[in-house]
């Protein structure tokens, strides 16, 4: 170990003398980059902070990131709003794992075989899913699709199966297996007498682990993010995810103040949606799961966001 | 080379197979749905021993109430006998959402029997226009009891081209704008609102000036967006809100001019400039967003809205602030209320002539309106007089959707403990006294200036908040602002909109 490992570290030495980057510019990128996380991070922290805010402080001196006077009484509201929100909250958390899991599973079964020379195919299946990518059917046909020919309307399943395939992500991973899984481990597995899926379930996935790590987080932050879906498709308000209720309340309000719904009524009703500070409540609660699901991802994430890269 | 030929043709196999399924598959479904309809209807003529038919009705609202099950329940028990249909009933949010949904299931043909529409949800006059509602004017005639509840005038408001395709609310039919008023403030300064009512609105400005002396955290005027004294001024507007072409709101010509800079908003504007300069209107008007969170604040005297009896009260109950109400402008009935809110039978439903009796009971119920309305008695209610009822549970009810003004006629609603008893009897009144506008029943249509619509609008947003709020010197902005109309087409969009008016006019 000590004596492969020393000429190794003393050539990045020596190469990174050569490499360095001047203290000057060694700051400004610096500098970019620390203002480029506090323009991301400092909405978060406003959020954050307008959802402890006092009601009545928010109305009188508006937004603060140290408000004068702190207050729980929005996630009271959250909270004791009924089974709604959680209700929500399950729906988004089982659509988000359930649609992972089938995406991956979706897209690397669609992905491997294009990424096998042998596979005599591989060239019109590329085009099939290149050509979704250009040229789509349109709203209503697609609407269409997912009621009446496949009728999942109103089911859990019609918030998963839309996204199921994605082109874009199948050639990410069509990629990643090329350049990770060499031909000859393949055939030396073959040579030992394993069959097709058990070279895929045993040596090729588990080799793969970074690709599919970067790709199941892109599917993680689709679902989770996705109001469009119960948009088109769910009326049922029981199968309604978190994401799609917070969207109904700001678009609803959005709409109310915006001038062109001067109807008599809609003061009146404006009057009953929730508070500044509870709706800010909501998107604080609502993008937890994901906060956490980000750093469990992180390790193979950036190993993942070099693929396609020529590696030394 | 022969290795892409072969693929190249077996792309074609597959195309055409797929083609081939797909039409297979849709061939049945179609001629399917055909029969189901013929079926149904002539079932219709047979009485009671078929099963129920399930009715699917869209409405605009915060959210599905969670103990809509519940009250849908009790509702069925009651319609079976009557009609023998089952309703389920559907709530989505407002603006995008409602429309987003609405307009796709009707362009995808879904067989949903009755939806919410209006000239602001759903686009009655656009979904109308592209066939996608029944014509109703044959049950009207059939059953005539909704026709006796609205009245002729206001019944042919909502048609188009003579045509019913919506019924609307027996509500408020006419609009007036005025001022609410900080009670408190009134009384402590002794305020004669009297001298104030049906004037112009500069008459306001001692009572501004008042407070703007004595009350210092106080701001004299509550403005947002298009919720501005500007509304005082109560254009007959052609198409939206901000959209240029107007026609004054007292009959008395048929000439549509762009109402953005005609001599009565400068002069508008001019008095907005001079409040603001006084510091009447807060200096960051311009970029504020929503009127009823500022008057919540309690940090505003006055603001100007669409008042109707009772208005006062409601909002007194709604921002926990005392207000007094002052008319300003006289009621006139136009298209504003007549699709303001209207139910429409979409072409797909399987059984047009049982939603529409549906509909009439709305009309024609009180125990089924109420119980939609306000939910199941001392359950989610209880009532405490004739007509008068109080929430059990106000701050946690499982049902209070405020549906009452969406549908029917909203005279046989209960009035709640907190409401003026005589709320009725005044909207009754008040309906009376509207001025009938000449252009009741004129529905623009926009198909031939879309790029001029979008253009207008894209300068009426740059410059009406400003305006509005008195944030900009009058002249050169509102020289720079009709110039920049002009570019945009705003000529041959004025022009249109008097030929269409024109047109629509000589053919009555």
């Amino acid at each position: 170990m000590d004596n492969s490992g020393m000429p190794i570290s003393r050539i990045f030495k020596k190469k990174s003398i050569g490499n360095r980057i001047s203290p000057v510019n060694n700051i400004l990128i610096n500098l970019f980059f620390v203002v480029c996380s506090v323009v991301c991070i400092a909405p978060i922290l406003l959020i954050i902070a307008i959802s402890f805010t006092d009601e009545k402080e928010l109305l009188v001196n508006g937004y603060s990131f140290f408000p004068s006077k702190y207050s729980l009484k929005a996630y009271d509201y959250v909270i004791t709003a009924g089974d709604t929100i959680w209700r929500a909250y399950g729906v988004s958390i089982l659509v988000t794992l359930l649609g992972t899991v089938l995406s991956l599973m979706v897209i690397c079964l669609y992905a491997y075989p294009l990424s096998r020379q042998s596979f005599k195919y591989r060239n019109f299946f590329s085009f099939f899913a290149y050509f979704t990518m250009i040229f789509g059917g349109g709203i209503v046909p697609w609407y269409m699709v997912y009621t009446q020919l496949i009728p999942i309307k109103n089911t859990i399943w019609v918030m998963i199966v839309p996204y199921l395939m994605n082109a874009w992500y199948m050639m990410i991973m069509r990629t990643f297996f090329k350049t990770t899984i060499h031909e000859s481990i393949i055939e030396s597995a073959k040579i030992d007498g394993a069959g097709e899926f058990r070279i895929f379930f045993v040596i090729v996935l588990p080799l793969c682990r970074a690709g599919l790590a970067t790709i199941g987080l892109f599917c993680t932050l689709g679902y989770w993010n996705d109001w469009w879906l119960p948009l088109m498709f769910i009326t049922e308000y029981r199968l309604y995810n978190i994401q799609y209720l917070m969207y109904q309340t700001l678009n609803s309000i959005q709409y109310l103040v915006s001038g062109s719904a001067q109807f008599s009524e809609s003061s009146k009703i404006l009057a009953e949606l929730p508070s500044e500070s509870a709706r800010m409540a909501i998107a604080v609660i609502s993008i937890g799961p994901i906060v956490f699901a980000y750093p469990f991802f992180q390790k193979y994430f950036v190993k993942g966001l070099t693929i396609g890269a020529v590696k030394g | 080379m022969t290795g892409r030929r072969r693929i190249f043709s077996f792309f074609v196999t597959v195309l055409l197979m797929v083609t081939i399924i797909l039409t297979g598959c849709s061939g049945p479904s179609t001629s399917g749905g055909g029969t189901e309809t013929t079926s149904g209807d002539s079932g219709k003529t047979q009485t009671t021993e078929e099963p129920a038919v399930k009715l699917t009705w869209y409405l605009v609202g915060n959210r599905q109430e969670p103990d809509t099950p519940k009250v849908l329940a009790e509702a069925n028990k009651y319609l079976k006998d009557k009609l023998n249909v089952t309703l389920d009933l559907y709530v989505f949010g407002w603006g995008d959402e409602y429309d987003q949904k609405v307009n796709t299931a009707l362009a995808a043909g879904e067989p949903i029997d009755i939806v919410f529409t209006a000239n602001w949800a759903a686009n009655y006059n656009v979904n109308a226009a592209s066939g996608y509602f029944t014509e109703l004017n044959g049950f009207l005639e059939k059953y005539p009891a909704i026709k006796q509840i609205l009245g002729e005038d206001f019944l042919n408001g909502s048609a188009i081209n003579g045509k019913n395709y919506g019924l609307p609310t027996n509500k408020e039919k006419v609009h007036n704008w005025g001022w609410l008023l900080r009670k408190d403030l009134v009384e402590k300064y002794n305020m004669d609102i009297e001298s104030i009512r049906y004037k112009p609105i500069e008459a306001i400005e001692p009572f501004l000036k008042t407070i703007k002396e004595n009350e210092p955290e106080i701001t004299p005027i509550c403005i947002a967006t298009m919720d501005a004294p500007f509304q005082l001024l109560d254009w007959d507007r052609i198409s939206d809100d901000d959209v240029p072409g107007a026609l004054y709101p007292d009959n008395r010509d048929y000439t549509i001019i762009n109402h953005f800079v005609a001599p009565e908003s400068i002069n508008l504007y001019n008095l907005m400039r001079d409040w603001a300069n006084k510091g009447y209107i807060h200096p960051d008007a311009a970029t504020m967003q929503n009127q009823v969170e500022l008057m919540k604040s309690g940090k505003y005297f006055a603001a100007s809205q669409s008042l109707k009896p009772g208005k006062d009260a409601e909002m007194s109950a709604s921002t926990g602030i005392e207000w007094v109400q002052v008319d300003v402008t006289r009621p006139v009935m136009s298209n504003r209320e007549t699709t303001g809110a209207l139910l429409a039978i979409p072409r797909a439903s399987k059984n047009p002539e049982k939603a529409f009796l549906f509909i009439e009971l709305l009309y024609t119920d009180k125990y089924l309106k109420n119980l939609l309305n306000y939910g199941i008695e001392n359950v989610h209610y209880k009532k405490i007089g004739d007509n008068v009822i109080e929430l059990i549970d106000p701050a946690n009810s499982g049902y209070n959707p405020g549906h009452g003004w969406k549908f029917g006629d909203q005279f046989k609603d209960y009035l709640m403990s907190n409401e003026d008893p005589q709320k009725w009897e005044k909207f009754l009144k008040f309906n009376e006294e509207g001025l009938v506008l000449n252009s009741l029943g004129f529905v623009f249509d926009k198909t031939n200036v879309e790029t001029q619509i979008s253009s207008c609008k894209n300068v009426v947003q740059a410059y009406y908040k400003q305006l509005f709020t008195g944030a900009v010197e009058v002249e050169p902005t509102v020289e720079q602002f009709a110039k920049e109309l002009k570019a945009a087409g705003v000529d041959e969009l004025i022009a249109e909109m008097q030929r269409q008016y024109d047109e629509w006019r000589n053919s009555k």
